[in-house]
């Protein structure tokens, strides 16, 4: 059997490492199961650089060397990358995950040591390229949903792979690959309620995969139905992103066993759903997903005990799990909510992203300002803490539509440094503006790709009206929630728009479909 | 023993991280004050520092 390094890559070094790879840990589990030799080095918890990364790859004979991760992993991965094709050269070096995902065809191009890559969903094609190395067939030309170079070096994408249909077949990830103790549950603690500000023990899971929304900045990894494979207008096979959904969830059942074994294994007193959108899911369900949920973790034991008692929650010791996630202005209803804060939840993160309505009709996320403002309300009254998110320098955005962000921040008390709009690799955003993302990178994208972070940093710009200059000015008058200074820049700006150079304007790709065209489900 | 590696055996190699421990500090420092920027927080890169006076000054 294959003798496999997964390593996590290192993502937001600015901050300590605070999430297990979701994505990594199954993978290892399924590689586990299916009898393979196992090891994971998980760079991103340990932070020990390149010197133990070297060791790492040196440290026995690996059949497969295996890494992936979000686009903002990039810097980190093309570097191990390099090193193992010094320290691991008769290893083969498989990549996947979003950042390959999103952009394959360059990704190969601009990391020759690549040897394979995995494309979109992996629970099925992983397994089987590592029966194929196990038998030594190193032929990909008929491997579904892999990314790989012929006899003549030419990068050929195959077929996309069908996205399973019954999630509950995954086993649960591989928890115990990871250092739980040494570094996630130290950095259990995080600021957006006081119950999870005092978590010592939170662990990560996700239920579910699809939100049938349509953000613009938004892609979903080519894990929910949301990709394709077509010829580019060279003829080129390549990926290709749809509105097309396939939404699935873990049962109830599945992720209530999952916890209940988390807490007796290693004592959780937390947990965060990293599920796009919780609501989403629930409405796809007709409403009964969160219901059962909900009812389901409090026949399980696992209600922390002031919801029980109705008290605060510092006034018991709670033996609970306390749990967050994610919702949505337009989606969420107040009796839903309510379950959820009896069962535990303690905040919710919502993308209002802004207050003006032109934005958010162009962005496909179903919201309007009204309910945005409304939304604030209307989850604070379950008792669950709302977690506004905002953004600024859309490609609309104008000194009107900060204004409205501006007073809705003030009349709903939100205090909010607003995110870059950024156009992360995957999303329309990208595949739209992708021209003039490279004219501000010197006409190198993989400069961009480089650049990227967690979008609290400017990048490439993609507002019409303003600049990388005028943004982060924007941005401070945003966090200030100041008006007058605001009246100050709309005035200094005067007739400028006469004459401004846009410094991003729209393009048609082919790596964008405007319909529901999806990713075909395993039958 | 190094627990870097976690997986389904034991790694026989050792991994050692070299790393100098005033390496770590004087990268957590830089990593804080860096985070800190703002009015009179100022930080200056001292690996960075290649001026090395005016010709005249010499």
């Amino acid at each position: 059997m294959a003798k496999i390094l997964f390593i996590n890559p290192v993502v937001r070094e600015e901050d300590v490492p605070r999430h297990i790879p979701y994505g990594i840990a199954l993978l290892a589990a399924i590689a586990r199961d299916d009898g393979h030799q196992v090891q994971v080095y998980d760079a991103n918890a340990w932070r020990k650089g390149f010197d133990v990364v070297r060791q790492v790859l040196a440290a026995d004979q690996w059949d497969v060397v295996a890494i992936g991760g979000l686009t903002t992993t990039y810097n980190f991965i093309k570097e191990v990358c390099r090193l193992a094709g010094e320290h691991a050269k008769d290893s083969l070096l498989i990549a996947g995950g979003g950042f390959l995902t999103s952009m394959p065809r360059e990704i190969m191009s601009w990391i020759p040591e690549i040897d394979l890559g995995v494309i979109g969903e992996a629970f099925v094609t992983f397994p089987d390229v590592l029966k194929k190395i196990d038998k030594g067939d190193l032929d990909w030309s008929k491997t579904l949903g892999v990314v790989h170079r012929n006899d003549k070096g030419n990068i050929i994408v195959n077929t996309e792979r069908p996205n399973i249909n019954n999630l509950d077949t995954i086993p649960w990830p591989a928890w115990e690959f990871f250092p739980l103790e040494d570094i996630y549950f130290k950095n259990s603690s995080s600021l957006f309620s006081e119950e999870a500000y005092y978590a010592k023990r939170r662990i990560d899971i996700n239920g579910s995969y699809g939100c049938n929304l349509i953000c613009k900045y938004c892609w979903h990894l080519g894990t929910t139905g949301d990709m394709v494979v077509r010829p580019d207008p060279a003829g080129n096979n390549d990926v290709a992103f749809t509105y097309g959904r396939n939404i699935r969830y873990h049962s109830p059942d599945y992720i209530i066993e999952m916890v209940k074994q988390l807490k007796a294994e290693f004592n959780i007193d937390y947990v965060n759903f990293l599920d796009e959108n919780l609501m989403t899911m629930d409405v796809y369900s007709k409403r009964t997903w969160l219901k059962e949920l909900c009812e389901k973790w409090i026949e399980a034991g696992l209600q922390p005990d002031c919801r029980r008692l109705g008290v605060p929650f510092d006034e018991v010791e709670n033996n609970g799990v306390f749990w967050s996630g994610t919702s949505h202005a337009s989606l969420h209803r107040p009796e839903t909510l309510k379950m959820m804060y009896q069962a535990g939840c303690t905040h919710l993160v919502y993308g209002l992203e802004s207050f003006d309505k032109k934005i958010l009709k162009n962005l496909g996320k179903g919201s309007t300002p009204d309910r945005n403002e409304t939304s604030v309300a209307v989850c604070m009254a379950s008792g669950i803490i709302p977690i506004p998110n905002i953004i600024i320098g859309f490609p609309e955005e104008s000194f009107g539509s900060v204004r409205a962000t501006i007073k809705s921040l003030l009349k709903l008390g939100i205090h909010a440094k607003p995110h870059f709009a950024t156009a992360y690799p995957g999303s329309e955003w990208y595949y739209r503006y992708k021209d003039s993302i490279a004219a501000q990178y010197d006409g190198n994208l993989e400069k961009y790709v480089l650049d990227l972070g967690d979008a609290t940093k400017i990048t490439a710009t993609i507002s019409h009206k303003f600049s990388c200059m005028d943004l982060l000015g924007l941005q401070e008058i945003v966090a200030q929630r100041d008006l007058r200074l605001l009246d100050i820049a709309e005035k200094h700006w005067g007739q400028s728009d006469e004459t401004i150079v846009a410094t991003a304007t729209p393009q048609i790709s082919h790596n964008i479909i405007q319909d529901k065209t999806k990713t075909p489900l395993q039958k | 023993m190094s627990d870097f590696l976690k997986g389904t055996y034991t790694v026989d190699k050792e991994i050692v991280d070299e790393t100098a421990k005033a390496t770590i500090a004087k990268d957590e420092f830089k990593k804080k004050a860096l985070n800190s920027i703002g009015g009179s927080m100022v930080f200056v890169e001292r690996e960075k520092y290649v001026w090395d006076g005016d010709e005249e000054g010499k």
